[in-house]
């Protein structure tokens, strides 16, 4: 009896000890698998990356040698595509973006300038001299990489390093000397892609397409205190109980659109419901506008609410503007306003204005579109009637309305025939350029119970 | 003898003991076991509940009412009575048709994603899109006032239209080493009304940040690269700049 009693103690700490140890080895298990796991994950991100850069090399050498249009279109169809899926996998690397933000735009603009040449060529263009010289560039720099990759590749396997352990490290401080080889040939290469020449080209990458600046804005500066003021008068009625400005960096002035940013507290609403708002430096317009507020218990139908937005553009001076989508959500409904002259729509003058269903106040305001992108426009007559351009729509497009319009192409405008209609169920609008005839543009238009989105 | 007898019914019984624990704790820690962590965050709203429906999704729905206060019940996914009186009253909180059925809007409104049946867009819309921007919003910048959260999300769709930057949504968020939230999994919580609000904001077109790349917490940054960015605007703790 004695004897066992003494037993107890110890026997329920060696238990524990085995579960413990049981516990442990099966948690190392685990651990293992999901790091073998990421691992074979990263490793097959390499290889991939490595042979879509080998194919896009291979494929821009062809089509410097290619001298028939239909052969180069195949070929930058190839290279947007293995482009494509290098960027979207190099993004899936466990490396930073400041190590590989160059890179990621080497082949972003790889694929782009690809599908701009492509275009030229439907359109029946020869590839000018300079072209050639762009993608002599794009050719060396895609070399490059490849040789950098069959370097690390080197190195891979013969010290079998793994990449997953550079996840771990936060771009700090490296300590594994393996992962050095990996992360600073990497580096290496993207100093060098950072001072390749500017491709000049018409696409969504091309870096005067990300450095545009707004040139609907003219006039003087305004200061601080005057772009206050405009804020009050902006919002006009609302009892203000207080604005303040948002701390603006110091380099404010190289943002898309500079601007000062407010923050207003109305009287009868408490502290944290502000009402925010963006005044450019320039000309000092209200840029944005947006009350937050929360909206209950919406009665207003759709119809009045697009009157009352109507009638705000018009009391803010903004003629002329002509409401086209409408989406509803979270109890509001968000209108959008196009620019018209001579009857012919201007997508790219673009305004949002939401109304709140409740009481009917606009509670959003948006018309960065709109200064990005206005300007006095002459419109140009077009040169192929309305018959015409139906003839370049495809024949079973049945057809519910038609229009002039002008839409957006790249950094230029171009004047177009607008062909709203169904086809196999679905609601599409086609763009016929309506001076040379070609098939600019088709959105697709999603409607549902709450509105209308394209796409 | 008897000494030797009861010294080996001890070593059976502990043997057995032993053995039974360690199986025990194999089966629940082994790792062909391994829990579906994610299984709590992808319930999909795939069919209309009303009155009288049952399961997960109604669960689901029911968790969401009750956390912004419309259901005082059971998360027990039976649609009963209490359950029709809080989506109604959610309804028409939020300006929604209020007929006490959780369609394709009252879903999107509670952040439910969705699939839409077979119609001729035949599932082409933007929930997939507000729902994850909507998780980064919430483990990004909970703390932040209204205009930071959209700011945040600003950013990240600022980022798909960048050349240096993945060119999708997700392809942004997750990004190896991109945001904090994602590495710590903050991301995989349930978006509350308000993020869920500044995604839908951000998504149709306001950008407080006018055109950002980055942003930080300037507390918090330990990345030394991101001190070499331009900052152009401050918003709550984040600096947002190019």
């Amino acid at each position: 009896m004695k004897n066992r009693k003494h037993l107890i103690p110890p026997a329920i700490l060696a238990l524990l000890l085995v579960a413990a140890l049981v516990w442990g080895y099966n948690q190392n298990q685990i651990r293992k698998q999901h790091e073998i796991t990421l691992e074979n994950y990263y490793q097959r991100l390499f290889f991939d990356v490595k042979k879509h850069i080998e194919n896009v090399q291979v494929n821009l050498s062809k089509a410097l040698v290619a001298n028939s249009k239909e052969r180069n279109v195949l070929l930058f169809s190839q290279i947007v595509s293995e482009a494509t899926s290098a960027h979207s996998k190099l993004g899936q690397m466990p490396l930073t973006h400041a190590e590989v933000a160059n890179t990621e735009k080497f082949l972003n603009q790889a694929a782009d300038y690809s599908t701009f040449l492509i275009q030229r060529h439907l359109q029946g263009e020869e590839i000018t001299e300079e072209q050639r010289e762009a993608l002599n560039g794009l050719q060396g720099n895609s070399a490059r990489f490849n040789g950098e990759l069959e370097n690390i590749q080197g190195s891979l396997s013969d010290q079998n390093f793994l990449l997953g352990s550079m996840s771990n490290n936060q771009g700090g401080e490296i300590e594994e000397a393996n992962a050095n080889i990996f992360q600073t040939s990497l580096v290496q290469l993207d100093k060098e892609f950072s001072k390749t020449p500017e491709l000049i080209y018409d696409g969504p990458f091309a870096d005067q397409m990300v450095n545009r600046k707004p040139v609907g804005l003219t006039g003087n500066d305004v200061s601080l205190e005057d772009a206050a003021k405009i804020a009050q008068e902006f919002l006009g009625e609302v009892s203000i109980g207080g604005i303040e400005a948002f701390e603006a960096g110091e380099h404010v002035d190289e943002s898309r659109i500079p601007a000062y940013t407010f923050n207003v507290f109305s009287q009868s609403q408490n502290e944290d419901m502000a009402i925010y708002l963006g005044v450019s430096k320039k000309g000092g317009k209200v840029i944005w506008m947006a009350n937050p507020r929360p909206v209950t218990g919406g009665k207003m139908s759709v119809k009045d609410a697009e009157e009352r937005a109507k009638r705000y553009l018009q009391d803010k001076g903004l003629f002329n503007m002509e409401p086209n989508y409408s989406l509803k959500y979270d109890g509001g409904v968000l209108f959008t306003f196009t620019n018209t002259q001579d009857d012919v729509i201007i997508y790219p003058d673009l305004i949002k204005v939401k109304v709140a269903l409740d009481t009917g106040e606009i509670v959003g305001f948006d018309a960065s579109a709109y200064y990005m992108n206005h300007k006095d426009r002459t419109i140009t007559d077009p040169h192929l009637d309305q018959g015409g351009a139906r003839a370049k729509v495809k024949e079973n497009f049945v057809i519910d309305s038609t229009r002039l319009a002008i839409i957006p192409k790249g950094k230029d405008e171009v004047l177009c025939y607008e062909f709203k209609g169904k086809h196999n169920q679905g609601d599409f609008i086609v763009y016929i350029n309506a001076l040379d005839g070609s098939e600019e543009q088709i959105l697709q238009i999603i409607q549902d119970e709450n509105g209308t989105l394209t796409f | 003898m008897k000494k030797g007898e009861i010294h080996l019914k001890k070593f059976i019984i502990i043997t057995t003991a032993l053995t039974m624990i360690f199986l025990s704790i194999f089966l629940f820690f082994g790792p062909e076991n391994p829990k579906l962590i994610s299984s709590n965050y992808t319930v999909f709203a795939e069919r209309v509940l009303y009155w009288g429906t049952q399961g997960q999704d109604v669960k689901t729905v029911q968790d969401k009412l009750s956390r912004w206060g419309f259901y005082d019940g059971k998360a027990d996914g039976i649609y009963g009575a209490r359950t029709y009186r809080a989506v109604r009253k959610f309804q028409a909180k939020h300006g929604l048709k209020v007929d006490g059925v959780v369609g394709l809007a009252t879903a999107r409104a509670l952040g439910l994603p969705h699939a839409v049946g077979a119609t001729a867009s035949g599932g082409v819309n933007r929930s997939a899109d507000e729902y994850l921007l909507a998780r980064a919003i919430h483990g990004e910048a909970r703390g932040e006032p209204y205009v930071g959260k959209v700011a945040v999300a600003a950013v990240v769709l600022n980022r798909t239209r960048s050349s240096s930057f993945p060119n999708t949504i997700a392809g942004v968020i997750y990004q190896p080493l991109a945001f904090t939230a994602v590495a710590d999994g903050q991301i995989n919580l349930t978006p509350n009304m308000d993020s869920i609000k500044a995604a839908r904001d951000a998504l149709n077109g306001w950008d407080p940040t006018y055109g950002c790349l980055y942003y930080w917490n300037p507390a918090t940054a330990t990345s030394k690269w991101i001190w070499s960015r331009k900052v152009t605007l401050k918003i709550g703790k984040h600096w947002f700049g190019i």
